[in-house]
């Protein structure tokens, strides 16, 4: 007898757990979207629940609340994204505010320029991109592994952005077949810099659809291999899903007062009470959404 | 021909006098922008937004105007609806082109002819910009800012570049930043900015609710430009926090005509941020 020879195409859709069992403690992972849309939050909230320690979160190149809930949770060690906040909702992410004042939590300070340099660098199997700004500011000083070098070529003062290799990156997008073919509504963001520099790429979608819808629009293909993909209606909530709903902005100033209180008072009660309540307590996905309530989900469309 | 709705009416109820400090910032940097630059309406931000908006309609139809990451014609539009999230898809409807993030930061040359907008939790004297924190030591900041975004980026690309805050005080404008997380002219000696391997000019402007600071081509400090109507020079000076040259004879700041202010309430900032 011969090796066993694969017969079918293994379809790549799978369960929350399983992507939760890929992470260990001390890993890179990468958290997609854009401030107050599109974070893969089912994915989050189970990070979180898993106890996962010491983890690089590398946010989005403008990062929500979704990084500010991580922190909250205490498993991030050290955190790369050159913005944590909610635009209107809150300039600055609370729970970030107050890590990073209290010096709990390492920070790479970059700008989002630099951010795509190290993801490209990481997908190019680079040691580093060069990038002209950033000479001249604070940047160089306060992350030191921002490099100052002499381009060799012109002489010009550059810097060496260290590529930020992402062990794995979650991600959330609308569509994708069972295959990991993924379709992004609207611009997607930064998603495809995260998955080019990831080992492994999850993507929670809010619907699987065939592969023949996939090939009447190759073109609109994100990310054209998933490692695996997650069912997640309302996969995003409390943030937006691009062609699906708006940010629940009730939630989020739940959140945000949550959040906020733990900075001012120091007292961690009532953030501890957000967690039990729509992270450690809900037995999974659709209890977490049974928990925020139908009426408030469909409360939030688009249009 | 395409009739457009640009006109705006002949007579407007309005008067120039009426102009709120903040609609006065719009107006300084729609004069400022010229037809067929680049320009980004960012979200939650009302006074660049307005200016941009208003300059694309008054004298701009071939301004490139990015709205929510996609490229946006709005001149046909009778009003435009302000938006809290730069990720709003009620903007995108509008898109005749997407800006993926990553493709729009890996591609620069664009901002050769781009005008940008950095604001900052401090602004010094020599035009440097801080969004990093406040406090000596970075490891335990007194106030940790939100975080330098892409301002470092776009201030070193950007062909033209100006300060904006909507809060003129002596805790924003202060002599010496505590960080820097957007290089203006550095410590303000002669050639910083090309030392530092920058091949576009510092900031032209600070633009405050208060007045217009522009920057002396032989020392880069800031200097009083203009003062607004609905301010004085007393004002200015007793909320700054650095020392400037004033100039014998202040100028007015030249606020909107009745006809922009107009089109400012009318089809801009129906909601009233500015005023």
């Amino acid at each position: 007898m011969t090796a066993s020879v694969v017969e079918q195409r293994r379809s790549r859709i799978m369960e929350v757990d399983d992507v939760i069992d890929f992470i260990k403690d001390g890993m890179t992972v990468g958290i997609g979207g854009f401030i107050n849309s599109g974070h893969p939050m089912s994915l989050v909230r189970a990070l979180i629940k898993s106890g996962r320690q010491d983890l690089t979160i590398v946010g989005a190149a403008s990062a929500g609340l979704d990084v500010d809930l991580l922190i909250a949770s205490g498993s991030v060690k050290k955190l790369i994204t050159p913005y944590v906040g909610a635009e209107g909702l809150s300039s600055i992410g609370p729970a970030f505010r107050k890590a990073a004042q209290d010096g709990s939590i390492e920070i790479f300070e970059l700008d989002e320029a630099h951010f795509y340099a190290g993801l490209r660098a990481a997908a190019q199997r680079l040691p580093f991109n060069p990038w002209r700004a950033g000479v001249g500011t604070s940047y160089p000083i306060v992350n030191p592994a921002l490099r100052e070098f002499n381009d060799p070529i012109t002489g010009d003062p550059l810097i060496a952005v260290p590529a930020i290799d992402l062990d794995v990156a979650l991600l959330h997008a609308a569509v994708s077949d069972q295959f990991g073919n993924v379709q992004h509504n609207g611009t997607r963001y930064g998603d495809p810099a995260m998955y080019a520099a990831a080992d492994a790429t999850f993507v929670s979608v809010e619907q699987v659809i065939t592969v023949e819808r996939v090939r009447a629009n190759p073109a609109g293909t994100t990310i054209p291999g998933a490692t695996g993909i997650v069912r997640a209606h309302f996969g995003a909530h409390p943030f937006s899903a691009d062609g699906y709903y708006r940010p629940d902005e009730d939630h989020i100033r739940m959140y945000l007062a949550a959040a906020t209180d733990w900075l001012k008072t120091g007292s961690r009660t009532a953030i501890d009470e957000y967690l039990e309540t729509f992270v450690y307590g809900p037995t999974d996905h659709a209890d977490y959404l049974e928990r925020i309530g139908i009426r408030q989900l469909f409360s939030l469309d688009e249009f | 021909m395409t009739a457009t709705l640009n006109a705006s009416p002949a007579s407007s109820s309005v008067d120039a006098s009426e102009a709120t400090p903040l609609e006065t910032m719009a107006a300084v940097i729609a004069h400022d922008l010229k037809d067929g630059q680049w320009v980004e309406v960012g979200a939650n931000l009302p006074v660049p937004r307005a200016g941009a908006l208003l300059a694309h309609l008054t004298h701009g139809p071939n301004m490139t105007v990015m709205l929510a990451m996609t490229k946006a014609y709005l001149r046909n539009e009778p009003a435009i609806e302000e938006y809290e999230y730069i990720t709003d898809v009620g903007a995108m409807r509008w898109a005749e082109a997407y800006y993926p993030h990553d493709q729009l930061l890996n591609n620069q040359k664009h901002r050769r002819n781009g005008v940008f907008y950095c604001g900052g939790i401090q602004i010094d004297a020599h035009g440097n910009s801080n969004l990093i924190g406040i406090g000596s030591d970075y490891e335990h900041l007194n106030f940790r800012g939100p975080g330098g975004i892409g301002t470092c980026n776009a201030t070193a690309q950007s062909g033209r570049w100006h300060l904006v805050t909507t809060s003129h005080s002596p805790r924003v404008l202060v002599e010496k930043a505590d960080y820097i997380s957007a290089l203006g002219y550095g410590d303000g000696s002669e050639g910083y900015r090309h030392k530092v391997g920058l091949r576009n000019d510092g900031p032209t402007f600070i633009i405050t609710p208060l007045c217009v600071f522009d920057f002396d081509p032989n020392t880069r400090r800031a200097r009083l430009a203009s003062v607004h109507a609905t301010s004085s020079v007393e004002e200015v000076v007793a909320q700054t926090g650095f020392a400037f040259e004033i100039p014998a004879d202040v100028k007015i700041t030249a606020g909107p005509t009745a006809k922009e202010l107009h089109m400012l309430r009318t089809r801009i900032d129906q909601n009233g941020s500015l005023r």
